[in-house]
């Protein structure tokens, strides 16, 4: 099993990059120059902290990635998400969606080691994702989520600010994603809350909350936390042979 | 002509999913008194004063998104290179990137797609329905002078006044410049001048420069027009990327079933013909018909001239679906003829 899915990640590989050691501009640095993570958390001009950046799991770590209760946090499933859940982890995760070439979602982007970057505006912040060359949007220019929904796979996403936390709602995500690479389940009701701080200029929290009364018999939360990656660009990483998933065989 | 069906088919199949916000009012956009985007009102700026391109954009490209080399003498493209586009067009476009789930590269500023811009003083990113983003930097850095080629290059830019300016390089040659099939090298290198000349205008030259393939340098103007109250819609290729298995067939298959017309019924046929009603689209379609001989052929929007073959008297295949002469009456020429497509036929009225 494991040759086969290293053999996928081979293929995945993104190129030897430009830029990657490109010096971030007009970041707050230590005298050694090496970025000073701990410096004042930056904002925009109307006072709102400003997320933008390019971000990472800290050493790179897929914890989250592989499981988002990784940290021990109880996740109420229904007996037939328990059961789905189980066979995923048996199989290896042969059916996820990314050993297709199809897109992650919401919770998974936010668990991924990989880089990503946020560009934050007055309307809206954009997240561009590395792995897959896939984005996600949330629009922060007040509008509210709409009513009739079509799924999507990155699903709706408005976000407010609560002081200095963004909070982010996201609803209609197809059935099709799952919530990270191990492979918890949800449904068409699964409505999730983000809750992003930056508490300095290194570091972001991500609160996420799960809340699918089709798949859990409460709502969970968990931490996932982001640290600042400097001095790089995002590479070229393209899904190049979404025929590899056929070849993916397990147990 | 079953398989280029099949092959339009397969594009339809991969239309985005309806969305939502489609009908939601974009904030802070000047309007008119009914209601209605002033798209007249002046370009907007951001806080530094620099013209702001953000916002969702509909690209009017019929004409260079089929070809991108519409304006080229047929000597400017090197045999190679033709040969190569024949043979892309004989395979109804089976390597296309689109058939694939595979990123556009550089036809991702000059195809009829629509791009959502989001500005920033130091970076501009422009983003696709496919769910691919293009980042162009504007913290003053250099493009790389070896870049190790990627699928969407790399890109920087600059203000020259009001007009943004981006140059890009570090393509892979893996994709086509069209849909078509035009090549390109990884020696290509593209300048984009963006001007936003009022709220609802953006205009784009955009010069290909590609000393491996082309002789010299040649530049196409590519018009976009703001589309206010939406958003864009996500198509994700690799959801209903079944499409493959089903494109078979040459374009020369056309030829085999070719029924012979008299020329004297083709110089009939010869006219423009321009769509009635224009429907949603911006620009009406046009289309010239010329007969040389025993032979007919088509240009829709500028595209260049394609060989037509008749499988009846008044029906011909090798521009979409097909073309239809509406023949009243044998001895006059037709006043109008049908362009067909899954979606149904679409009346052309002969203007000239």
């Amino acid at each position: 099993m494991k040759n086969v899915v290293m053999t996928l990640a081979l293929a995945v590989t993104p190129l030897a990059a430009q830029w990657i050691n490109h010096p971030t501009p007009g970041i707050p640095r230590t005298k050694d120059g090496k970025v000073n993570l701990s410096a004042p958390t930056p904002r925009t001009r109307d006072g709102k902290p400003d997320l933008s950046g390019t971000w990472s799991a800290p050493g790179f770590s897929t914890k989250y990635l592989e499981n988002l209760a990784a940290d021990g946090v109880e996740v109420p499933m229904l007996p037939w998400a328990a059961a789905l859940y189980k066979e995923r982890l048996a199989d290896a995760g042969k059916d996820r969606p990314s050993t297709r070439c199809l897109p992650h979602s919401v919770t998974d982007f936010d668990a991924h080691h990989m880089p990503k970057k946020v560009l934050q505006t007055s309307g809206e912040i954009a997240m561009l994702f590395e792995s897959y060359h896939s984005f996600r949007e949330i629009f922060i220019d007040g509008r509210e989520l709409p009513k009739d929904l079509d799924p999507a796979w990155f699903g709706y996403s408005v976000g407010k600010w609560e002081g200095d936390t963004l909070v982010v709602n996201t609803v209609g995500i197809n059935a099709n994603t799952w919530l990270d690479d191990g492979g918890h389940p949800h449904t068409d009701a699964l409505h999730v809350t983000e809750r992003f701080r930056r508490p300095d200029f290194g570091h972001i929290e991500v609160q996420l909350t799960i809340d699918d009364p089709k798949a859990y018999s409460k709502p969970w939360t968990v931490k996932i936390p982001w640290e600042f990656l400097p001095d790089t660009e995002l590479l070229d990483w393209v899904c190049e042979n979404e025929k590899d998933a056929q070849h993916l065989v397990s147990k | 002509m079953k398989a280029a069906v099949l092959a339009i088919l397969s594009l339809a199949l991969t239309d985005p999913v309806r969305a939502q916000w489609l009908n939601y009012p974009t904030p802070g956009i000047p309007r008119t008194a009914d209601g209605k985007p002033n798209l007249a009102a002046p370009t907007p700026r951001t806080a530094d004063g620099k013209p702001d391109l953000t916002g969702v954009w509909n690209r009017i490209s019929p004409k260079y998104d089929a070809n991108i080399t519409a304006d080229l003498k047929p000597g400017d493209i090197p045999p190679w290179a033709q040969a190569l586009v024949e043979k892309r067009k004989e395979d109804l476009g089976k390597d296309h990137m689109a058939a694939h789930c595979l990123p556009f590269g550089p036809e991702y500023s000059t195809a009829q797609r629509y791009v959502k811009i989001v500005q920033t003083p130091t970076l501009i990113v422009m983003l696709d329905e496919d769910l691919t983003y293009r980042q162009i930097f504007l913290d003053g850095r250099p493009l790389e002078s070896d870049p190790q080629p990627a699928w969407m290059g790399y890109s920087v830019g600059h203000w020259d006044g009001d007009t943004l300016v981006v140059d890009s390089a570090g393509f892979n040659d893996k994709t086509w410049l069209d849909t078509q099939g035009h090549p390109h090298s990884e020696a290509l290198h593209t300048t984009e001048r963006y001007r936003r000349t009022d709220l609802g205008h953006l205009e784009m030259e955009t010069t290909i420069q590609d000393p491996k393939v082309y002789a010299k340098p040649f530049t196409v103007a590519i018009s976009s027009l703001l589309a206010p109250d939406t958003e864009l819609l996500e198509a994700v290729c690799n959801e209903n990327n079944k499409d493959l298995d089903h494109w078979v067939g040459r374009a020369s298959d056309d030829e085999k079933s070719e029924v012979k017309v008299p020329r004297e019924t083709l110089a009939k046929y010869a006219g423009t013909y321009v769509e009635q009603p224009k429907l949603w689209r911006t620009v009406a379609r046009t289309i010239v018909i010329t007969a040389e001989g025993d032979a007919l052929f088509g240009d829709l929007d500028g595209r260049g001239k394609t060989r037509i073959r008749a499988t009846s008297a008044s029906n011909f295949v090798g521009i979409q679906g097909g073309v239809e002469f509406v023949v009243k009456d044998p001895k006059t020429a037709p006043t109008d003829l049908f362009v067909k497509h899954v979606s149904g036929n679409y009346r052309f009225a002969r203007t000239k």
